[in-house]
């Protein structure tokens, strides 16, 4: 008999295993847009109509940053937080109820978008994953999100209720690590998100519907971005932890240090959000003043990647040196590199290294006019997002898949030639994207070929750049393949009772070296609103007093229409009965304490 | 909390490179004066920007100095194309009329947001001529690829901003008086010396005009049509590298008007 997660968790294993799918199936969608896009924007071979382009950009947009990284991370946090405290959830139905609260906002997302790309059914969510208005995506696309992200918040709540209840047990331990870490993401994703909810409920969702006139399209845009930064850490940071918690064990050695790990993630949870306005350098309306405060704070939000740099390259070097590797670097030979887990999240942080030079640059908020909107953000984003989190992922399955489903890995072999492929095939892809970007072709755009001029290139030649650009997307595309591939062999194989025993690593400094101060979530959750408030309220109140709360008087740019009319009469029509029985029962409850 | 003395020195370490990046920055604004797209301008009404903006345009407001308002809008900007003199030094506003838009000149660092309500504006040298394509980096619809305009910074000596705009007669009776009237404008801020030259038939005439800094002159040109004789007569009107031409129609008895109703525009 194995000790594997589903031995332990068997309710919670079908929980996170059917969250992992979920994300694979975005994940795969994703895939087919991006290889059709890639294909689209160089030229190479197109068989959509141009105006379809945006639909599918959509699609990759919102399949690929909120659905396969959301689900899947949901699905790492569920993992983390009953193995660390080691109790199962408090009530198994409730976990249910926010996998599928986030299930049914994800296809009320994905249908307007997909619905854009056939004449047939009049919807459009045709807005890219920005939504900027005053371009109106159809309301079931606002009203997905807004459930997908009510889903996550009671993910959330379902983790604090579970920490609750395992602190009053246990009331002077330490909170385990990996639990923190959970923990104060969420913090941090509460705060993130009020921005996207308050955008979407306030403004977008009622102006789609019709019931106001106008938004503020500087207002709104703000607010994303309020949460549009921080998002990347949400994504972000489950990646970091299965570096801080899991490459240490993959490496056979330990974490270098608990304390720093910890104090790395208070620091994400205090800068992630007072950033937003960075994405908003070459935005009239704001001062400059403000820009330079949102740049100051991401130039210190670089501290705990650096930190976490160091933690992690020194837990691999300890398992090296574990492993029997001597040398100044001659122990990376040591490591365990025909292992996909490892071999791929190794690879992963290789080319986070590289993001992190890219992203200097796109911080400098004067070297920014140089690349903003450019492909190289492109290029940029896919080495963090598209690949130190999703490369860290998939390699992560790995060892995940086979934990929650029981089964052995259908294919070693075939797995470390995925996260190698994808490893080259990024190389080349966010390469001559950074390249590109820096001629000044943009991004999100079907054909950036224009009549009136030529870019012109110092080194190579445009087609040259594409032809790379193109060729890193087929290998993308072949590595996902030979991961579904994987995905679905070990899907259909049978049952195992030798799987590695469920786990994370320990670490060579613990917890007991770390200040008490540090879990005190109450304290930083504390300064987190007060650096937010900072950052935001005075751009906000000038961007509210410069346009006003419902912005001037423009009229919407349906991406569709029709359909509006009908959805506004439902939700409007459900927002009454809801209000007049809510009255019944107060009224009910009322009277019942009076008499 | 006991931290290893080489993860101190990396700390140390980070913590210089940040503050080593956050003066670089302030340098690049305060010592070499790159300025961020602010809230310097105030706010428009995207629906009357006739009032609030007034026509696309580029204005000469100093000795080098121009001003360019550009309207971005699905899909087009407007001027198009944008045309400065080389060797100036140009502020732009831009504004959009209904999405967010961008203004991005391919090749330089103009490149800003376009925000329906806010004007965006920068000033940018140009030291050479040369021709830039602009390009919206902004998704903005459907045909958000096509949207593009031109930047024209011409050599200084060829570079005017005159206007010529002719009001002539189609259609005359033999015998009657065909007139022209001729208006140059000078958007320049100097006087403009020229010569305004009318041909029609054989027939050549030429006229010295002066027009000051930012105003338009007035001319007219008269031909007897029995010296043309019956039939069309091409015309032409020509200031500097400027040209008009139309055809004039003499006939022996003017139709009625609006006998065939198709004739209405
Ligand atoms: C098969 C692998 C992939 C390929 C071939 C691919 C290709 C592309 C291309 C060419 C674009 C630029 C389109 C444009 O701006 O016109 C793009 C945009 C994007 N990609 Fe990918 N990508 C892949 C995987 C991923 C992954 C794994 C992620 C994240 C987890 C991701 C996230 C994004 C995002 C967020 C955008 C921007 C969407 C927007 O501008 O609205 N991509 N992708
Ligand atoms: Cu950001
Ligand atoms: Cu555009």
């Amino acid at each position: 008999m194995s000790n594997a997660y589903i031995d332990q968790f068997p309710a919670e294993a079908k929980v996170v295993k059917a969250l992992f799918y979920s994300s694979f199936v975005a994940l795969a969608l994703g895939g087919v847009f991006g290889i059709i896009q890639t294909l689209h924007r160089t030229d190479i071979y197109r068989f959509i109509d141009s105006a379809n382009y945006y639909s599918v950009l959509t699609a990759h947009g919102v399949f690929m940053v909120i659905t396969f990284t959301i689900f899947f991370l949901v699905g790492v946090f569920t993992w983390a937080v009953t193995t660390s405290l080691d109790r199962e959830v408090e009530d198994i139905r409730f976990t249910w109820a926010w996998v599928a609260l986030m299930s049914i906002g994800t296809v009320m997302a994905a249908v307007p978008i997909l619905a854009g790309l056939t004449d047939s059914i009049d919807m459009s969510a045709a807005v890219l994953f920005t939504f900027y208005a005053p371009l109106q995506g159809h309301p079931l696309f606002y009203l997905g999100l807004v459930l997908f992200v009510v889903g996550t918040w009671v993910a959330g709540a379902d983790w604090f209720r579970s920490w609750w209840a395992w602190k009053k047990e246990n009331p002077d331990a330490r909170i385990p690590l990996p639990t923190f870490m959970v923990l104060t993401t969420m913090i941090m994703w509460y705060i993130a998100t009020m921005g996207v909810a308050t955008s979407i409920l306030v403004f977008l969702l009622p102006w789609s519907l019709g019931w106001i006139e106008t938004v503020n399209p500087l207002l709104t845009r703000t607010l994303f971005w309020f949460f549009g930064h921080p998002v990347v850490y949400f994504w972000l940071m489950p990646a970091y932890m299965m570096w801080y918690v899991m490459l240490p064990k993959f490496s056979g050695g330990k974490l270098f240090s608990d304390p720093l790990a910890r104090v790395g993630f208070v620091l994400f949870l205090l800068l992630s959000t007072p950033v937003g306005i960075h994405h908003q350098y070459l935005d009239p309306g704001i001062s400059e003043g403000f820009k330079f405060i949102a740049m100051t704070n991401t130039m210190f939000l670089l501290l705990p990647s650096l930190l976490t740099a160091f933690t992690v390259v020194a837990s691999m070097e300890h398992g090296a040196r574990q492993r029997g590797g001597t040398g100044y670097f001659g122990w990376l030979k040591a490591l365990p590199w025909r292992d996909p887990v490892f071999a791929g999240m190794a690879l992963a942080g290789l080319l986070f290294a590289a993001a992190g030079f890219s992203g200097m640059v796109n911080a400098g908020m004067n070297i920014n006019y140089l690349v903003h909107n450019s492909l190289w953000v492109v290029g940029h984003f896919h080495l963090t997002v598209g690949t130190a989190v999703a490369l860290t992922f998939m390699a992560v399955s790995y060892w995940f898949i086979p934990q929650v489903t029981g089964k052995e890995l259908w294919n070693r072999s075939v797995a470390l030639v995925q996260v190698v492929l994808w490893f080259i095939g990024m190389t080349f892809m966010t390469n001559s994207m950074h390249r590109a970007g820096l001629i000044g072709m943009p991004r999100r755009t079907a054909e950036p070929q224009y009549e009136g001029f030529e870019f012109e290139t110092a080194v190579g030649s445009v087609g040259e750049l594409d032809a790379q650009i193109a060729l890193g997307g087929v290998l993308l595309t072949l590595s996902l393949v030979l991961f579904f591939a994987n995905i679905i062999g070990t899907a259909f194989g049978s049952r195992s009772d030798t799987l590695p025993d469920n786990g994370y690593a320990e670490a060579l400094s613990g917890s007991d070296d770390a200040p008490r101060v540090l879990d005190n979530l109450k304290l930083w959750t504390a300064i987190a609103i007060v650096l937010v408030i900072f950052a935001y309220s005075l751009p906000l109140l000038s961007i509210v007093d410069r346009g006003g709360l419902f912005g001037p008087d423009i009229p919407p740019l349906p991406v569709s229409l029709e359909s509006v009319t009908f959805l506004a009469f439902a939700v409007e029509h459900v927002a009454t009965v809801a209000l007049e029985s809510a009255g019944n029962f107060a009224q009910t409850a009322l009277s019942g304490v009076i008499n | 909390m006991n931290i290893h003395s080489y993860e101190k020195l990396w700390l140390i370490a980070a913590l210089l490179l940040i503050v080593g990046f956050i003066a670089t920055i302030t340098y690049g604004s305060v010592g070499l004066g790159i300025a961020m797209i602010d809230d310097s301008e105030d706010t428009v009404n995207p629906g009357s920007l006739d009032e609030d903006f007034g026509e696309p345009r580029v204005e000469h407001v100093g000795e080098n100095e121009y001003e360019a308002y550009v309207i971005a809008q699905t899909f087009t900007y407007r001027p198009d194309p944008i045309e400065v003199p080389a060797d100036s030094e140009v502020t732009f506003y831009v504004t959009s009329r209904d999405v967010i838009h961008s203004f991005s000149v391919v090749g330089t660092n103009v490149n800003t947001m376009v925000i329906p309500g806010e004007v965006s504006s920068m000033t940018v040298e140009f030291d050479d001529p040369g021709e830039y394509g602009i390009v919206c980096n902004e998704y903005c619809g459907d045909f958000h690829h096509t949207m593009e305009g031109q930047l024209h910074v011409v050599p200084e000596d060829e570079f005017d901003m005159t206007e010529l705009s002719v009001e002539a007669d189609d259609e005359v009776e033999l015998g009657d008086e065909a007139t022209f009237n001729v208006s140059v404008e000078n958007g320049m801020l100097d006087d403009l010396e020229t010569t305004a030259s009318f041909e029609i038939g054989d027939e050549t005439v030429e006229e010295e005009i002066t027009v000051a800094g930012e105003s338009t002159e007035e001319t007219t040109f008269t031909v007897d049509s029995s010296d043309l004789g019956e039939g069309d007569h091409d015309w032409t009107i020509t200031v500097d590298d400027y040209e008009e031409s139309g055809t004039l129609t003499v006939v022996d008895e003017l139709e009625e008007e609006n006998d065939g109703g198709n004739n209405d525009e």
